[in-house]
């Protein structure tokens, strides 16, 4: 009862503070998302979806799915039949809602019609669905890997004290039933209990400790609940519709982010997909831990772990609540006070513009220009297909502003955005190509190029071979496609680069590919990661690519390209380096 | 009888320790994965700083090991362990029983394609120190102009101190190569203008220093210290090369005709798949790891086997052949402890 209150009221506390936390923008956006009945349909089903079905965790793994879908949707069920049943039996008491949980003791069987037995099945089956979940949970302690976890979160104290007061509250419910089964009505399993434990056990007496048992569990776990990891049930709820609504972490603790780190579960499943797991050294880095160290404000550690990320954004892209890892760390990273703060006022975009009225404009970019090979193989394809293009930085140019971004500089990265910017805009232009994922995230996201196109180079290079203006040959080598984070997770393109590469060959693909592919480890993203510590992430991530033996391992991001083009044993191309070979 | 040695390469280090040992009364056996003796000095042009034909020293060196049996284009197959000894079989399909192993594999020069900003194979004027020595010996090469380049550059350090390109070790040579590349292309050229970009000078050996001033005082060579960050073309297809000077703290940039990549010393590849045939350990910085590297640099930690020249690390020409002949005698010393 206390624990009952206690966890109402603190949520709509932590509800109503997120909420005022937000933006006023955002928060007006989020009440015309709540009233806006797309949104709510939209709404209602993720909430079911995620919060008692676990879809994704199905899709991860079944056992993984059970585990989590039978506590919660036993759980909810169990919730839902005994209102039910309260209402048909005592509808004058439905307004304690301690009632439906204790029904059991308060109400004795009077009536065994074709409705109670039925509800009576229901409740124990659910039951039933809820206490095989407690079981695999239980097992999943000991045997991670059948769950297809690898590792999995150390949990801390609290933690576990909710963990077992979970673990207890359904065996001690089967029991405080099964006493009680007699008096009060059961089915296949209270019942069977209840004559099992008749036979040794004939005093009704017994049953009282058993319920006080069951309730203090009960108690226990909600009052601890707001200082665990099971606060995600409450927060998750709070945290779909937010997301929904469009609403993007604007502060680095407060209002979205909170929520965010408040529904992370703490499952561990980002442990996993860190490409800095190879070493296990790092386990303490990644997302879950970042989550609970925000939680208890450990500023010296938040610092740690947002600064080692290299943002591949893979945590983000499994995490089953979909608590943003990256944009987190980035978010923290934007709190830190620099003595020495670049002023960019004095560099001039005047010099460097650019006319390419009604043509290809072709921003090769930093990168690019430290792997000029892909410059020359890409200005070599617009010239074989005939495109007129200017080079927007030929002799020098201004940064696209993303490693800015990503160290949470935004202020030096909106001056860049705004120079380039200009230029671009002044050089008449209607297309801007770009050979670098880190530059084409930026200018997707934050540039506004009204009119532009924005393009990336395996998209132009598949809709010129589409377009015919392009005729590539074919050999029989083997081909491994490597998704750098920036454009797979980043951007999401992963087709056109494999429709691109089917054409040149043989298409094999890594062990890990698509949203779950292998940081190369030589991201922009970590701001204090060594070359050691890399040198092990780039290996891993080259064994992963060449699972399927291919003969050539082919990227479309220059970054990744050089990384791997050190380690690699085999030939390392960027896909305008095949393709370029490949057509006349 | 003779005791047999099995001397794996013949470049420097092996040659001169086989004629050490064929001194010493052994019959030392040398197995050379190329078709020719001499190793990598055999493809240099002189060697500083006296501008020695390598030539010379290569041939001094052959007819010195002249009565060695010698096996060119093989390798090693496979290693058996024997009681007291190894039987090695050589890829020609000939066995060998022998006590005593001697590794004298040498080095590979570091893949300058990757270090990709250079643009080693993608622009037609960049090349490497070996393609210039080559130059040097054949006078052929597409990359140096008929009239010789208007300006060109060495840059030092290409994948050597380096932890982006897996090797943070110092190869040693690198920079009295450049210093002696570049007065012999001076010599050759005298109207052009030749930078340098180091990020320290390591002129440690005799009369390198001299070397040095004479490059700057008499030959006019630009030094600026400062790593070279990216090379680009320009319209007519002339080089830009951009550096920062750390000296004067500014940014540099230059348009070339030439620019010579002074690829460093690294651990060879066959080499450690050799070394993994009789489980030699390879020390931190990727070469062959020696007993002790100060006392016994010589010798393996194995019983039997022993080290000269490069597959320990980046050594000069006379380094290796002190080298090489210290090796033997440290072979000797232990066959005589055998007995």
């Amino acid at each position: 009862m206390i624990g009952m209150i206690f966890i109402l009221s603190y949520c709509l506390i932590g509800l109503v503070r997120i909420i005022l936390q937000l933006p006023k923008e955002d928060r007006k956006r989020f009440f015309m998302s709540l009233v806006n009945p797309k949104t709510m349909a939209k709404n209602i089903r993720d909430i079911f979806c995620d919060c008692l079905f676990h879809v994704k965790l199905w899709k991860r793994n079944k056992l993984l799915g059970y585990m989590h879908s039978s506590i919660a949707f036993g759980w909810f069920m169990l919730i839902v039949i005994g209102h039910i049943e309260v209402l048909l039996y005592t509808p004058h008491r439905a307004k304690l809602f301690y009632f439906p949980i204790f029904f059991r003791y308060f109400v004795a069987e009077t009536e065994s019609t074709m409705r109670g037995a039925f509800f009576f099945f229901l409740m124990d089956f659910f039951l039933l669905m809820v206490l095989s979940g407690i079981f695999l949970a239980m097992f999943k302690r000991l045997q991670s890997r059948l769950f297809g976890m690898r590792r999995t979160t150390n949990p801390s104290f609290l933690d576990l004290v909710g963990l077992y007061s979970l673990w207890a509250i359904f065996p001690l419910r089967l029991l405080a039933e099964g006493f009680t089964a007699d008096i009060s009505g059961g089915s296949f399993l209270t019942k069977s209990l209840n004559y099992v434990l008749n036979s040794f056990l004939s005093d009704h007496t017994n049953m009282l400790p058993a319920w006080w048992a069951y309730s203090c569990a009960l108690g226990v776990f909600f009052i601890v609940l707001p200082f665990t990891r099971y606060m995600h049930i409450p927060t998750e709820i709070l945290l779909i519709p937010l997301r929904n609504a469009g609403i993007k972490i604007r502060n680095a603790r407060k209002g979205f982010a909170k929520a965010e780190v408040y529904s992370c579960p703490s499952c561990g499943l980002c442990i996993d997909a860190c490409p800095m797991g190879v070493m296990k050294t790092h386990i303490k880095d990644t997302t879950v831990y970042l989550n609970r160290q925000i939680r208890r404000n450990n500023e010296r550690r938040i610092e740690e772990i947002s600064d080692k990320c290299l943002l591949c954004g893979k945590c983000s892209a499994i995490c089953p609540v979909g608590v943003e890892g990256d944009k987190l760390r980035i978010a923290q990273r934007s709190l830190r006070k620099y003595s020495v703060n670049p002023d960019y006022a004095d560099i001039s975009s005047d010099a460097l513009s650019v006319h390419a009225e009604g043509k290809v404009l072709y921003y090769a970019g930093c990168m690019t220009a430290l792997t000029p090979v892909i410059r020359k193989s890409m200005e070599s394809i617009l010239k074989k297909a005939g495109i007129a293009y200017e080079l927007m930085d030929r002799d020098g140019g201004i940064c696209c502003g993303r490693p800015m971004m990503m160290a949470g500089r935004f202020d030096q990265a909106r001056e860049m955005i705004e120079r380039n910017t200009r230029i671009i805009k002044d050089s008449g232009a209607t297309t801007l190509l770009l050979t670098c994922p880190i530059c084409y995230r930026i200018f997707k996201e934050k540039y506004h190029l009204d009119g532009i196109e924005i393009i990336h180079h395996t998209e132009y290079i598949d809709r010129l071979v589409r377009s015919g203006s392009l005729k590539i040959s074919r050999d029989d080598r083997k081909y491994v496609y490597h998704d750098p984070c920036e454009l797979g997770r980043g951007c999401g393109i992963y087709e056109q680069p494999r429709e691109v590469l089917s054409c040149a060959g043989e298409l094999v693909e890594a062990a890990k590919n698509r949203k779950e592919s292998i940081c190369c480890g030589g991201s922009l993203g970590s701001l204090t990661l060594g070359f050691d510590k890399r040198k092990a992430m780039t290996e891993n991530a080259l064994a992963n690519l060449t699972v399927a033996a291919p003969d050539v391992i082919v990227t479309a991001c220059p970054l990744c390209r050089s990384t791997f083009n050190r380690y690699a044993d085999l030939p390392v191309e960027d896909i305008a380096e095949t393709i370029d070979k490949k057509c006349v | 009888m003779k005791e047999n040695i099995l001397i794996i390469g013949g470049g420097i280090a092996g040659l001169e320790a086989a004629a050490q040992l064929l001194k010493l009364g052994y019959n030392p056996i040398i197995v050379e994965k190329s078709d020719h003796l001499g190793g990598h000095v055999a493809e240099w042009n002189r060697l500083f700083p006296d501008m020695t034909p390598a030539e010379d020293v290569v041939s001094r060196l052959i007819a010195g090991a002249g009565e060695a049996n010698i096996f060119l284009n093989t390798g090693i197959s496979f290693v058996n362990r024997l009681k007291d000894s190894y039987n090695i079989m050589l890829s020609n399909g000939i066995s060998v029983i022998t006590r005593i192993l001697l590794f004298a594999t040498g080095f590979t020069l570091f893949d300058a394609a990757k270090k990709e900003e250079y643009g080693y194979g993608v622009y037609n004027q960049v090349m490497t120190n070996m393609d210039l020595e080559r130059w040097f010996n054949t006078g052929n090469d597409e990359r140096i102009p008929e009239e010789g380049p208007k300006t060109m550059g060495f840059v030092h350090c290409v994948g050597s101190r380096d932890e982006k390109a897996r090797n943070p070790q110092c190869s040693k040579v690198c920079c009295i190569t450049a210093v002696k590349q570049a007065i012999e292309m001076k010599q050759k050229f005298p109207d052009a203008m030749i930078y340098c970009f180091y990020m320290d000078l390591r002129m440690f050996g005799k009369k390198y220093e001299d070397f040095y001033i004479s490059a700057q005082r008499d030959y006019g060579i630009r030094f600026i210290r400062g790593r070279v960050s990216e090379v680009s073309e320009n319209i007519e297809g002339r080089l830009v090369v951009k550096a920062e000077d750390t000296l004067s703290g500014k940014p540099v940039k230059v348009t070339m005709d030439l620019l010579v990549l002074m690829a460093g010393i690294v651990c060879n590849p066959d080499t450690c798949r050799t070394a993994g045939l009789v489980s030699l350990p390879v020390d931190s910085d990727g070469f062959l790891k020696s007993r002790d590297n100060i006392a016994d640099i010589t010798e393996s930690p194995k019983e039997g086997i022993f080290y000269a020249g490069t597959c320990t690390g980046p050594k000069t020409v006379p380094e290796t052949l002190a080298e090489a002949r210290s090796a033997a005698l440290a072979i000797h010393n232990y066959i005589q402890g055998l007995k």
